[in-house]
Formats: structure tokens, sequence, C-alpha cells
């Protein structure tokens, strides 16, 4: 009964470890520096702990941006344009999409059952629907370390 | 008996993940928009939901309530925008796109990052029950 109660206890602490934490959405959103006009906000953020273990890079077109890191989000400023996410694991799945100056784009970063390993997927979601996601995640204010 | 039984539902789950995995990318080609700068804006609302199937790729949901705006035109139709949401086709890979519409017809869908037509399944069996709107 004991080895099972240790047993559980250290499976949870092994996901919980590999989990972003810090300050909530909330409690930073309204301290974000301003974006600039000429610029659009791209947010990455990861809401399920499922496959924890699972953290890939997260890539801006082929820039490496930051993690796929449970429960934690971050963001970065670009420029108009078109750009590309991906997320390599097994597999490369991609997201396109455009971004217009003062923009804001919200970037989900999906875990889904891979044959060997899961694998991320990068999905474009609404802003309301983000939101309400990103209320309960930490932000990671150095995602590149 | 009962180890090779479970054995093979294991291949058939890998088997079947790994074509997961392999899914074509939406099927495209690439088009030419020509965009408008309509005053006011042309704005429609989609008064019930539709279904639309990819020529390649995953069905997609058109939900009710939802607006979208002209903003230009394709050989394949007018092109609208979503208003205040996102919209993607998925394949191999999840794509930015806008609705392609010939009258209330679904022909398919533009992608404006690879500036080309994804065709949907059926030429233009589906039709949307919309209404115009001023914004």
């Amino acid at each position: 009964m004991r080895a099972r109660t240790g047993f559980v206890a250290a499976a949870l602490l092994l996901v919980l470890s590999g989990c972003a934490t810090g300050a909530k959405y909330t409690e930073v959103a309204s301290t974000l520096p301003p974006l600039a006009p000429s610029q659009g906000r791209i947010y990455f953020y990861r809401p399920s702990a499922f496959g924890a273990a699972v953290q890939p890079d997260i890539n801006l077109n082929s820039q490496k941006v930051g993690t796929a890191k449970p429960h934690g989000f971050y963001f970065v400023d670009r420029p108009p344009g078109n750009y590309e996410v991906t997320a390599a694991t097994e597999t490369e799945k991609k997201l396109t999409f455009t971004l217009e100056p003062g923009q804001e784009r919200f970037v989900r970063l999906r875990i889904a059952m891979g044959v060997l390993v899961g694998r991320i997927i990068p999905e474009l979601v609404d802003k309301a629907q983000a939101e309400k996601e990103l209320s309960s995640l930490s932000f990671i204010a150095e995602p590149l370390k | 008996m009962r180890l090779a039984s479970l054995a093979s539902r294991l291949v058939i789950v890998l088997a079947a993940l790994g074509t997961a995995a392999c899914a074509p990318d939406v099927l495209r080609r690439p088009t030419q928009l020509t965009t408008v700068s309509d005053q006011p804006p042309v704005i429609i609302e989609v008064m019930d939901t539709a279904i639309v199937s990819l020529e390649r790729g995953f069905r997609r949901r058109i939900p009710r309530g939802s607006t979208w705006t002209l903003i230009g035109r394709s050989p394949e139709g007018q092109v609208f925008r979503p208003v205040d949401q996102v919209f993607t086709v998925e394949g191999e890979h999840v794509h930015e796109a806008y609705l392609v519409l010939d009258g209330d017809r679904v022909v398919g869908f533009y992608l404006p990052v690879e500036r080309a037509f994804a065709p949907a399944r059926g030429g233009t069996d589906t039709r949307l029950s919309i209404r115009r709107r001023e914004r």
C-alpha cells in the first residue's frame, strides 16, 4: 500500500516538475509591455500537462522561440507578414498564418498521441477562447532559457 | 492465443496511429486574390452551421452566427475573411484559411500564406444560409 502511494506521488512529482511555474496570466496580463504599432504579437501556450515529458522546441519561421512547456505561455513581437510555426517530435506539424500590425495571435500547443511519443500540434485559436485557457497558465518570461 | 490477439490489436492501433501521422496535406493550387476595399464593408453572417469536406484534409465546421467580411475575389469566387475569430483547414499541417463562395455555395478556401485555393469536396454542393448585413 505504502509502495503504491509512493509510486503515485513520484509519478505526480515527475509530471508536475516538467510544468511551468510562476505568475499566472491574470496576474501579469496588465503588466506586459505594450505592443508597438508596427508589430504584431504571437502568444504560445500549452494548457495540458498530459505528456509533460514531451517538450519539443517551438520554431517560428525556422527560428527557435521557446519550448512546449506544459501549463506555460510566452509571447514574441514580430513585424507583419506570413508566419510558420513548427513543433518537431516524431513528425513535424506546421501551422501557417498571417500577422498584421497591432494584431494579437494565439497559438495553442496541443498534445496528441503519436506512434512512439506524443506529438505537439500548433493550433490557431480565437482570442476569447485563448484568454479563457491562458488564465490559469504561468508566464515564461525567458522562453529561450 | 490471447497474447497473439492482443499483439494483433496492438499492431492495428499502431498502424492506425501511423497512418494518422502521415495524413496528406490539404490539396491546393496557386491562385490570385484581387482585393477589394468596399465602403461600407460587405459582411455576411452564417445562419445555419455547415460542414464542409475538403478534397484532401479534415472536414471543417462553419458555425452558425459566424461573420465574415469580403476582402476580394479569386478566379474561384468571392473571398471572405472571418471577423473576430480564426479559421483554419487541416491535413498534414494546419493553415489559416478564408472562405471562398460562389453565390451562397462554398467552393473552397483561400490560404493567405500559401496564396492558394483548397477546393471543397464535391464541387459546389455545400450551400450556406447567409445574411448580408451592414457593419
